[in-house]
């Protein structure tokens, strides 16, 4: 059992996901970060997906009832136990009665923890991960708050094993995603085109699960036309008539009325999670026959050692 | 032109979305609603969905959106999959062949907007009730949030643009119009459409079997009633 003393910022329960529901406007939701979350239940000894704590920005304060090894992963936050610093992306052995307190991020967003054996939480429609908007999976559909208990699951598990040299990723307040069209791509105005690939933005204090506000060059459409309400992606980048560019996260709308400007492609989807707000967030091109390659060197290097791991 | 599309539908294009969805957008001219055109779009989602190969398929009102595996399939064999299942597609009036009653309690609280839209359409309360359920809508989209349900067309005199500021709560329920759209909101949330109604009936709750009472694809129909059998059915 782990009891929460403090929840923080926003911390929530998340597993994979819930995926192929967005015809119901239910997004798949699921860690925001999906490596760093299975670089954690891999050290706990977990399958990659066992449902994991994922803290947003800091704050959170636990204590184990009973002795354990948990995985922690994803951004840097000062991690200690009974007041003693821990080294982030390690294995950790806890023991009853220990407080792990993660304090602020530094170079991303949202931490993982993992627990050997995964926690043990009710599922709706196949997924145990919080979805706040309809309030769905974690506990009652609700972020993590003092006095909620969660249990751990006793599920065939390897031991706990750390993580080896050159798999840990450099994580940073400075994100940089590379991208391909999205349908309204052509309708910008040239000057926006250019702008979206050479200037900076930063992500606004309006920056959650569900998506981020950009701070940064006005993007413009070369006309605006009214638009009819259209489906829409986690990593598509819209442009709203402020000019202030919105990017979807993995919580974001399942339809969306305004024009979308860009997609980041499926191999840097997992850094969305890591944009905190005051990020500096940089946007690339990606050429078409790059990015199936790309996707597929990530997918092989980390799949050797996270079994049933694509990102 | 495929000889199974109806004359007037022209075939769709395919947009590519990123790196791993197309989307199938149909051209709609000077209309802003089609029923031939939604009606191929969920007719296609219908058997999309069947097919299994496709990770996400989100139909729009005019649009699909298909994501596809690309650790599993390139972009081009997926375009070559949806211009076939285009090409063969047979259309579906109602593809998922539900039709389900929707009671709504127009005016009042619950319909606070509705005197507004009396005035532009110029029709008597009664009139405007008689107009809006006498026609029996598409399901066209789900969401932005579980629950949401974006309606086909409202009849021409009850168009009426969005409030130009969104009221910061819109019970779960209420049923509005935002320029040609009509709508219920599925849960309580910020919004901006004219509210005229609102159903008793929850369109999502997560502890029923069947959370979903509709889904793109569906069709359905109003039902005028009072405010007493409002709270009744709410009881």
């Amino acid at each position: 059992m782990i009891e929460i003393l403090n929840g923080g910022t926003q911390t929530t329960i998340q597993d994979a996901g819930r995926p192929n529901l967005r015809h119901l406007g239910i997004p798949a939701s699921g860690a925001a970060d999906k490596l760093s979350f299975a670089l954690a239940n891999w050290m706990a000894g977990n399958r990659w997906d066992a449902p994991a704590i994922e803290c947003s920005l800091g704050g959170l304060h636990i204590r184990f009832k009973s002795d354990t090894t948990i995985g922690l992963a994803g951004a840097e936050m000062w991690a200690q136990i009974n007041g003693q610093n821990v080294k982030n992306f390690t294995a950790l052995p806890v023991h009853k009665g220990d407080i792990l307190t993660l304090s602020f991020a530094r170079d991303g967003c949202r931490a993982y923890i993992a627990v050997a054996g995964g926690l043990k939480l009710p599922e709706f429609m196949g997924s145990s991960s919080t979805y706040l908007p309809a309030q769905l999976g974690g506990i009652d559909g609700c972020a993590l708050k003092t006095g909620d208990k969660l249990t751990i699951s006793n599920r065939p598990r390897e031991a706990p094993r750390a993580i080896p040299k050159g798999y840990t990723p450099a994580l940073s307040r400075h994100i940089v995603l590379r991208s391909r069209p999205a349908p309204e791509w052509e309708g910008l105005d040239r000057p926006s085109k250019r702008h979206l690939f050479v200037s900076p933005f930063h992500a606004s204090a309006a920056t959650d699960r569900m998506g981020s506000r950009l701070r940064g060059d006005k993007i413009t459409m070369e006309k605006r036309l009214p638009m009819t309400s259209s489906p829409l992606l986690p990593g598509t980048l819209q442009i709203p008539p402020d000019g202030q560019a919105i990017l979807a996260l993995v919580d974001g709308h399942c339809t969306g009325g305004y024009p979308r400007a860009l997609q980041i492609i499926r191999a840097d989807l997992w850094l969305l999670g890591q944009i905190a707000p005051g990020s500096q967030v940089s946007f690339r091109r990606c050429f078409p026959e790059d990015a199936p390659k790309i996707l597929k060197a990530r997918n092989s290097f980390y799949s050797g050692l996270i079994d049933g791991f694509s990102f | 032109m495929s000889p199974k599309l109806s004359p007037n539908l022209k075939e769709p294009h395919l947009i590519e979305y990123g790196d791993s969805a197309i989307l199938i957008q149909y051209d709609l001219g000077d209309m802003h609603y089609s029923k031939p055109v939604n009606e191929a779009v969920h007719a296609l989602a219908h058997d999309l969905q069947l097919s299994g190969n496709w990770l996400e398929i989100v139909p729009g009102y005019d649009s699909l959106l298909c994501q596809f595996d690309l650790s599993k399939m390139s972009l081009e064999a997926s375009k070559t999959l949806l211009k076939k299942q285009i090409k063969t597609q047979k259309p579906k009036a109602n593809p998922t062949g539900n039709i389900i009653e929707i009671p709504i309690c127009y005016g009042g609280d619950h319909g606070p907007d509705i005197n507004a839209i009396q005035k532009t359409s110029k029709l008597s309360k009664k009139a405007l009730i008689e107009l809006h359920s006498g026609s029996t809508y598409d399901v066209c989209i789900m969401g932005f949030i579980p629950g949401f349900a974006f309606l086909s067309e409202a009849p021409k005199v009850l168009h009426h643009p969005r409030h130009a500021t969104p009221r910061s709560l819109v019970p779960a329920g209420s049923v509005g119009i935002a320029g040609w759209q009509t709508g219920i909101y599925g849960l309580e949330s910020p919004g901006g459409w004219q509210i005229i109604g609102r159903t008793p009936l929850k369109l999502f709750d997560k502890t029923r079997t069947k959370p979903f009472l509709v889904e793109a694809g569906d069709q359905i129909k109003f039902k005028p009633i009072s405010a007493k059998t409002f709270y009744e059915m709410s009881a």
